[in-house]
């Protein structure tokens, strides 16, 4: 345990490196230690005088990192997942950051390591590969622009491993498309903030594992009944152990626009007339063929689907997922459910993120509906909200920077800028938003605007409180308590690593459950929370250096000053201000910086 | 007084055919509340999590008094 590999692609050395306890105490491991060692890279870079907020994404210069974290591998509930983080987003320019299911977490542990740092670029498509404890670096060239799926199988084949976990970039990473992701098991993504692109820059196409070493648990008895008494718990739960594994994540489209706040036709709206027919039960009625868990998931949310018929018919493909479902058909206003699981199997193969692809053709759309994009740069394309075709043709479009599709890939802030009205960009930081319209729940709003990562749900999902749970959705009022609680315990989570859906039923003296036994240290519930604190500013801090303040922290105009225009959520708007100030009370920050009090107390001066 | 009836994720077991866009349209006296009404469609109040008439959060003891009202039905969901 414990064990690093650190990778320079430039010079092709490698070696391995351990990590303090009194770090791991600290950051635990994931996303914790990505930002850790983020932080310290980015520090040694500016004694050096390199200016942090001026580095290209896409250079040399930019970091990679995978990390998995103790939880991760083990045989508690929902383990498979790792962490992705780089220095900076090629779409953003913050921080950039994904979390992903599958399996490839599990088996990178299982390698011996626990996570793997990518310095520099190589000179040629290359891939590594890590099998039974040795890592090494290969020639890519005959894989080099073949997709997520075909990648996967050629590694495998090529090896001679059909278990092994492989991560990889699409077509979309290779051609250095901001939205790009990195997949794994063909079907899951460290999907936002374009880590694919950074993967592409660095010429790193793939990375195959597989090894037999068993994460090493301190007090295994302790860990065994725990993980009984955890799995009964996920079970015993409804969500998690009936609507999850029922209909999917895309449950929420008919309980999410039921409530008005289902953005669409680019949140000009927040009622999608006919949800129904792109709803999670109209996907398990028509096109689901079984369930996909996660390595050690005993939810199994993931779909595996197919069309039977017509334009889109297609045999084999997985999701989609709530969060693309609305991008993809919500906000671009289509209701044909063929056309977005084919948008979606584009997405997947390609490798781009379906949030962004979706909400930046919803973007166009508006911007076309007010007349605001040249006929020439369209060529003829019919961009008229619910056309599914376009949403089909688009995404294809995009991962191949072809004809308009290069603007999609840019994502919603680029193209709107270009097309002279920025305000049409339904972004925070440059990310854009995802599925929840904050004038229907407001704490969602604070979330999305205080993310470090930008807009983003799952960095403090308050939908669980204000829509699923009792919150007041509507209310300004102790949201943003809220907001902070739901941010630093997904930071702990995402330091684990396990799934964040393990909180619909287990809470932080669960993860004090997990914890103990299996590093052997001492923790309290608020000790856990205080560790999520850490990492959430130290990330914080972090963005700071790239040149995000208070002035970033904030929502797209229209949620901040047009009243929603029809629905259960008629009326409403965002009152950021009062939240917001609130918050950085809360947060011991200033203008969006914590203050060195602040800093002091977590112990990060 | 008639009132419609949208049920949704697992509720549908009960109903496969309702749905937003195909309501089950009901035949009440006003002034019942809506735990009557979810007897009477042959759940059990345990089942239901979340209410919505006329897209309002509502609790179960709340009275339907309005003609060709909405009622919601949800059971616990989550995702994200």
């Amino acid at each position: 345990m414990n064990k690093w590999l650190k990778v320079n692609l430039a010079t092709n050395e490698m070696k391995d490196f351990f990590v303090l306890e009194e770090t791991l105490r600290k950051f635990i491991g994931g996303k914790g230690l990505a930002v850790y060692f983020l932080w310290e890279y980015a520090t040694g870079l500016e004694e050096k005088g390199v200016v942090i907020k001026d580095i290209d994404p896409l250079s040399p210069e930019n970091m990679l990192i995978f990390a998995t974290g103790p939880v991760t591998g083990t045989k508690s509930p929902n383990s498979g997942r790792h962490h992705v983080m780089s220095l900076k987003s090629p779409l953003t320019g913050s921080i950039g950051s994904g979390n992903t299911g599958g399996n490839w977490g599990a088996k990178l542990k299982f390698t011996g390591y626990d996570g793997i740092m990518i310095i520099d670029k190589a000179e040629k498509p290359t891939y590594l590969s890590i099998i039974d404890g040795k890592a090494e670096l290969h020639d890519a060239t005959e894989i080099w622009g073949k997709n997520s799926v075909e990648t996967s199988s050629f590694l495998r084949k090529k090896h001679d491993r059909k278990r092994a976990g492989i991560s990889c970039i699409g077509q979309a990473g290779e051609n250095l498309v901001p939205m790009a992701v990195i997949m794994n098991e063909e079907h899951r993504a460290a999907g936002r903030t374009g880590l694919g692109a950074v993967m592409g820059s660095k010429k790193l196409k793939a990375i195959i594992v597989e090894g037999d070493n068993k994460p090493k648990i301190a007090k295994q008895e302790e860990f065994e009944s725990k993980v009984k008494e955890h799995v009964e718990k996920l079970k015993e739960n409804p969500v998690t152990g009936q609507g999850l594994p029922e209909y999917g994540t895309a449950v929420l489209v008919n309980i999410i626009n039921q409530n008005g706040l289902f953005p669409t036709h680019n949140w000009q709206k927040g009622v999608h007339k006919e949800a129904e027919k792109i709803s999670g039960e109209t996907l398990t009625e028509q096109y689901l063929i079984n369930k996909h868990p996660c390595w050690g998931c005993v939810v199994a949310c993931g779909r595996k689907s197919r069309v039977d018929s017509g334009n889109y018919k297609i045999t084999y493909t997985e999701g989609p997922e709530y969060e693309s479902i609305w991008a993809l058909g919500g906000s671009t206003g289509i209701n044909d459910m063929t056309a977005v699981i084919r948008a979606n199997h584009y997405c997947d193969i390609l490798g781009m993120d379906p949030i962004s692809v979706g909400s930046t053709i919803a973007a166009a759309m508006e911007l076309n509906e007010k007349g605001l994009i040249p006929e020439e740069d369209l060529q003829g394309m019919n961009l008229e909200f619910g056309n599914s075709d376009v949403v089909v043709e688009l995404t294809w479009m995009a991962a191949f920077r072809q004809g308009f599709g290069y603007w999609i890939g840019e994502g919603s802030k680029r193209m709107c800028q270009h097309y002279g009205n920025p305000d049409l960009s339904m972004a925070v930081k440059g990310l854009e938003m995802p599925a929840y319209d904050p004038r229907g729940a407001k704490g969602i709003g604070l979330n999305y605007a205080t993310a470090n990562r930008g807009g983003c749900h799952v960095t403090g999902y308050t939908i669980a409180a204000e829509i699923l749970g009792d919150v007041d959705r509507f209310t300004v009022e102790g949201k943003a308590e809220l907001t902070k609680i739901f941010q630093d315990f997904t930071s702990l989570v995402n330091s684990s690593v396990n799934c964040l859906f393990l909180t619909f039923a287990l809470g932080l003296d669960e993860y004090v459950e997990m914890l103990e036994p299996i590093t052997g240290w001492e923790f309290t519930a608020d000790e856990l929370l205080e560790t999520g604190e850490r990492i959430t500013n130290l990330e914080r801090m972090l963005i700071n250096k790239l040149g995000f303040t208070g002035k970033d922290d904030t929502l797209p105009k229209r949620l901040l000053n047009e009243q929603m225009p029809e629905g259960p959520s008629e009326g409403q708007t965002v009152d950021l201000e009062t939240m917001k100030a609130e918050y950085y009370e809360l947060r011991g920050w200033v203008d969006g910086i914590p203050s060195p009090e602040k800093i002091q107390e977590l112990g990060l001066d | 007084m008639e009132i419609y009836v949208k049920v949704f994720a697992t509720l549908r077991k009960k109903y496969p055919d309702i749905n937003d866009l195909n309501p089950l349209k009901i035949e009440i006296e006003s002034g019942i509340s809506v735990s009557q009404i979810i007897v009477k469609l042959g759940y059990a109040l345990t089942e239901i999590h979340l209410i919505l008439l006329n897209g309002k959060k509502v609790d179960s003891e709340t009275l339907i008094e309005e003609e060709e009202s909405i009622l919601s039905l949800f059971p616990p969901v989550g995702g994200g």
